[in-house]
């Protein structure tokens, strides 16, 4: 059975950690996964996951990943998989899960999107790696927001196609930041840069804002003006021509 | 193979005089995992302020030049030390490794040499 819900991610991941539940709360912007009220997987279509870091970084070689995908998918057994097969240490993939898991929370979380349903004892196919606190996941990735702001306030250059400004150079540039800015094309976005150079997206994110503030980059489209604030009403009614089509289509890939 | 707690663990077991570790990821400041430390000393806070030395350092290379790399910072206060080992390999990209040893039992070389091989399992 799941529970639709229409408050704000972070308020509803409060509550459902209060109770210790298990399961999957799907925003917005992505799925939280917990298990007995504690953080223990984040997955955002905006940030890559673990899978693409790994392999893109040449860490674990594709058919290495996919071959613990297909042994321990089912049993949600990834992670271990890829440990006792002595493809990676524990340890490194703890540091890289909790990387990804970060990296996916900062744009569930940290902008104030609802929460759409809570599915009880969804458990996710990695499998248990670590878990952190709600609070700790809340916290930090307000924090990040806030960091991000600092840089340069416009949130839009995290999740559109970005396109470099005409007329300016790259000289003078770190190199992080320069491997970043050739990366910048006009179709791409900050998730799949990070995906091309297998690089943390929050790390990325950084050096774009930067390149940002320093006017060397923005989004290829305009940003849609931002409606009037107001308080939307509760139980608000998604207005969506396809979600019919889509909740048939989902439901029939949870039954395989 | 160790994973991050085991890790942290073996820091503060085989280094002598070692009282607190910390991983950070000193893009964000946070600190991915802490042990030690205790009431009087603040791990998080340790872990959030030394990302700035780590940042402002890196960012004095990159005025200066230089190409190379940072391997460790080492504070030396009149009874503490504290590394500062910036991880290697592809996925610790980010990330350094606080430690804070007491220089009464320290020993730098043996620190930096147990430290280098507790650092392979935390790197992809």
């Amino acid at each position: 059975m799941t529970r639709v819900t229409t408050t704000w991610t972070a308020d509803a991941l409060a509550a459902l950690a209060a109770e210790g539940a298990t399961g999957a709360l799907s925003g917005e912007r992505g799925i939280v996964y917990l298990k007995a009220g504690r953080v223990v997987h984040v997955e955002s279509a905006f940030a890559p996951d673990l899978g693409a870091l790994l392999t893109r970084s040449g860490a674990v070689p594709p058919d290495g990943w996919w071959e613990a995908v297909d042994r321990g998918g089912t049993q949600h057994r990834v992670g271990h998989r890829l440990v006792d097969s002595g493809r990676l240490a524990a340890g490194a993939l703890e540091v890289c899960h909790l990387g990804a898991l970060f990296d996916a929370a900062y744009f569930v979380l940290a902008h104030d999107t609802r929460a759409q349903r809570f599915r009880p004892g969804a458990v996710h196919w990695l499998g248990a790696v670590r878990s952190v606190p709600v609070d700790v996941v809340v916290r930090e990735s307000g924090r990040r927001r806030a960091l991000l702001d600092r840089i340069w306030p416009d949130p839009a250059v995290d999740t559109l196609p970005l396109t470099r400004v005409p007329g300016t150079g790259s000289a003078a540039l770190p190199a992080r930041r320069s491997r970043i800015l050739t990366q910048v094309d006009g179709v791409r976005t900050a998730a799949q840069i990070a995906s091309a150079l297998a690089c943390r997206t929050y790390h990325t994110l950084v050096e774009l804002r930067r390149l940002a503030a320093d006017g060397l980059v923005r989004t290829a489209v305009p940003t849609a003006p931002v409606p009037p604030p107001g308080p939307e009403p509760p139980g608000v009614v998604w207005d969506d021509p396809d979600t019919a089509l889509l909740r048939r289509l989902r439901d029939a890939l949870e039954a395989l | 193979m160790a994973n991050l707690e085991t890790s942290l663990k073996e820091c503060l077991g085989s280094i002598d005089g070692a009282t607190a570790v910390a991983l950070v990821d000193y893009t964000s400041g946070m600190a991915l995992g802490t042990l030690g430390g205790g009431k009087d000393f603040n791990l998080e806070v340790a872990a959030a302020g030394n990302t700035d030395v780590v940042r402002s350092k890196l960012r004095t290379m990159e005025h200066l030049g230089l190409k190379d790399e940072i391997e460790d910072i080492l504070i030396t206060l009149n009874t503490q030390y504290h590394m500062i080992r910036l991880l290697k390999g592809r996925g610790g990209n980010g990330l350094f490794l606080y430690l804070v040893l007491d220089a009464s039992r320290a020993n730098l070389a043996m620190a930096r040499h147990q430290l280098r091989r507790i650092e392979g399992d935390l790197e992809v």
